[in-house]
């Protein structure tokens, strides 16, 4: 069960150096493909991206989920530190701001704050609850320029 | 490639063009794990959902959201999109390889609508309302995006 005096804690930072190998790798899973060769020019190819009006490789729409399951110690533990319930865990929303492009070479760091916990009883339940916990991430550049803010809704069912 | 949307030529109620993924198959599910780093058993381990009487394992949400991503980004420039949010309504098993009649279930189809145009920050944007299921009508996620238009 959350624990509902969670509420403001911020998590320490994790960051994460961006890598073309990465951002190709990812690339390739969310489109299901096999190779390089088979995914958009601009996720893998410096000089299709640059003739393509963007500054250099970018990563999918997704990617910034790397940055805290590769370059932090992952959610699990965050979850068990604010009482999650991970038998019980569902994601129920994600949602991304996009800011600034992320290339290849950035050093991302991300910062998550617990922001919302509340319950809802369950439809044709009376008396029984979900709980939802509402997490917020900023993810700042090695220039700490703020690229992506992330908010992420779990529920315990 | 995709060719720079016209603010002009975009109207409320058009619809984005249908994106339908390949039937997922567990190595989806495992390219997607190592890929992003979530590799919680949920997603690959048939012996540990067995445990939770469940037949096999399912698919990750944020594979999904992944993969509807990429119908976004095929219709509009990866440049312009501002934002982008789901909510997860359903669960995705991948195909059995030995049935073939598994495949539509695993089978993810993309639909949008664009629902509003407006400026904010200087630019012209869109937004569009977004829904993901299955071919047999299961639906995963809704959601919606925002983009800028030229």
């Amino acid at each position: 069960m959350a624990d509902k005096t969670k509420v403001g804690k911020v998590f320490p930072p994790y960051t994460f150096e961006v890598e073309k190998g990465k951002i190709a790798e990812f690339a390739m899973a969310v489109s299901q493909k096999e190779s390089k060769s088979q995914v958009k020019p601009i996720y893998v190819d410096s000089a299709a991206a640059k003739a393509a009006g963007y500054g250099d490789i970018v990563p999918t729409s997704t990617f910034n989920i790397c940055f805290l399951l590769w370059g932090g110690g992952g959610l699990i533990p965050m979850l068990q530190e604010v009482g999650i319930d991970l038998v019980r865990l569902l994601h129920g929303e994600e949602e991304y701001e996009y800011l600034l492009p992320i290339h290849p070479g950035d050093v991302m760091t991300g910062v998550t704050r617990v922001v919302e916990m509340y319950d809802k009883e369950k439809k044709g339940k009376p008396g029984k609850f979900m709980e939802f916990t509402v997490l917020e991430a900023e993810i700042r550049n090695q220039r700490g320029e703020l690229a992506i803010r992330a908010r992420t809704t779990l529920v315990e069912r | 490639m995709t060719k720079a949307l016209k603010y002009e030529r975009i109207n409320v109620g058009d619809a984005m063009p249908t994106f339908t993924s390949d039937p997922i198959t567990r190595t989806h599910l495992v390219r997607y794990a190592g890929a992003s780093g979530d590799f919680n058993p949920l997603h690959h381990d048939e012996t540990f959902v067995r445990m939770f009487g469940m037949p096999r394992v399912i698919a990750h949400g944020m594979f999904v959201m992944g993969i509807v991503g990429q119908a976004v980004t095929d219709w509009v420039d990866d440049k312009n999109l501002r934002k982008f949010g789901v909510r997860f309504s359903g669960m995705t098993e991948p195909m059995d390889l030995d049935d073939p009649n598994s495949r539509d279930r695993a089978t993810i189809v993309v639909t949008g609508t664009v629902v509003e145009k407006f400026e904010a920050d200087g630019e012209k944007r869109m937004r569009c309302d977004i829904q993901a299921a299955d071919k047999l009508g299961g639906v995963k996620l809704t959601g919606s995006f925002v983009a800028a238009l030229s």
